[in-house]
């Protein structure tokens, strides 16, 4: 039987978001919106962003690193690293296929 | 401000999280987006907590964005357009038109509060000062809807408490807009129409000192800058929030 994915309801695009901002190393949580605003072009608030960090370590998908001035970095655990691939290979799959009806194939 | 906002949330969670979310806050200036943002995030550790988290993780709740933002908008501007429709110069409010206003000042509201999240950063104090006229705007109307339904309505003090609520709103809408045209998003259009209002509306009030007949021509053109105002803003959320739901990072 497969492992169930994670549930993240209402969260579930800021925490793939998070993931996605951790991928290239640890940040803390002001660094993430900052990166998260550059990439999509949206804000994500400090509210939603903590609502989506508490559930994401609740599920061992990032760990929390030693504070630096009060700042605590957060970093990807192997477990949140495959996780995102999967849902960036989903993602990716749902993409194709859109294309593929569209019409516009990619290489 | 910010200490209060954190008090919102469990202790449980503050101990926990409560330093590195403080070391967050002081970050940059908070403006209404950011509160309402904090807020609903403390209901939901507070939910959760208390074993209620599944009812929010399973349902579609309140998000702040730019897309409620921009539907606020788009059925705040719609609502006024029945209000000025429904009014006419003498005509004493009837048949729920103070409920109208009252429901259009209130979609107002929400709208600024999801539209603010970029303009609260760099022009904090504008962004709060038209929040709060526009609360103050829809606590007016709140009171003149409620004198509505009750007799204590029929003497026409809730007409005032309208007529205020509608300066407020546009005041505050205008507020928004002077924010809005500064922080260069791409609303500058929309948000130069909101600013027009008042300019009008003035114009409209000294012309009527010589003649009220003249001053009606000033009326409608004021109507249309904030009607168009607001629908231009919430459609241009609306499509921004479109074009940008896809994640780009890399």
């Amino acid at each position: 039987m497969e492992p169930k994915p994670p549930e993240f309801g209402k969260f579930a695009e800021p925490s793939l978001l998070i993931l996605v901002s951790l991928s290239d190393g640890p940040k803390h949580g002001y660094a993430m919106m900052q990166d998260i605003e550059r990439g999509t072009g949206r804000p994500m608030g400090a509210g939603t962003l903590y609502a989506a960090l508490t559930r994401l370590e609740e599920q061992g998908l990032i760990e929390p690193l030693t504070p630096v001035d009060r700042r605590r970095p957060y970093r990807l655990t192997a477990v949140g690293a495959s996780n995102l691939a999967e849902q960036l290979r989903g993602l990716s799959a749902f993409a194709q296929q859109g294309l593929r009806q569209l019409g516009e194939s990619q290489p | 401000m910010r200490a209060l906002l954190i008090r919102l949330y469990p202790a449980r969670w503050r101990a926990r999280y409560g330093d590195e979310f403080a070391a967050i806050l002081e970050e940059r200036p908070l403006g209404p987006f950011d509160v309402a943002d904090i807020v609903l995030g403390a209901l939901d550790a507070q939910l959760r907590l208390r074993g209620r988290g599944a009812t929010i993780r399973q349902g579609r709740g309140f998000t702040v964005s730019l897309r409620i933002g921009g539907f606020a908008a788009s059925i705040g501007a719609l609502i006024w357009t029945v209000f000025f429709l429904q009014i006419s110069p003498g005509k004493p409010f009837q048949g729920g038109i103070a409920i109208l206003a009252f429901a259009g000042l209130l979609a107002l509201l929400v709208a600024v509060t999801g539209l603010s999240a970029y303009q609260a950063r760099s022009h904090p104090r504008l962004v709060w000062t038209a929040f709060a006229m526009t609360a103050a705007g829809t606590v007016a109307m709140a009171i003149g809807a409620a004198a509505d339904l009750t007799p204590v309505g029929a003497g026409g003090w809730n007409e005032a408490l309208v007529v205020l609520g509608a300066l407020a709103a546009v005041v505050g809408s205008a507020l928004f807009g002077i924010a809005t045209y500064l922080n260069s998003v791409p609303m500058r259009g929309a948000a130069a129409l909101l600013v027009a209002v008042p300019a009008i509306g003035a114009a409209a009030f000294i012309v009527a000192l010589v003649s009220v007949d003249l001053a009606y021509l000033f009326m409608f053109p004021t109507y249309i800058c904030f009607l168009a105002g607001w629908g231009a803003l919430g459609i241009q959320a609306i499509r921004l929030d479109r074009t940008t739901t896809s994640p780009g990072l890399a």
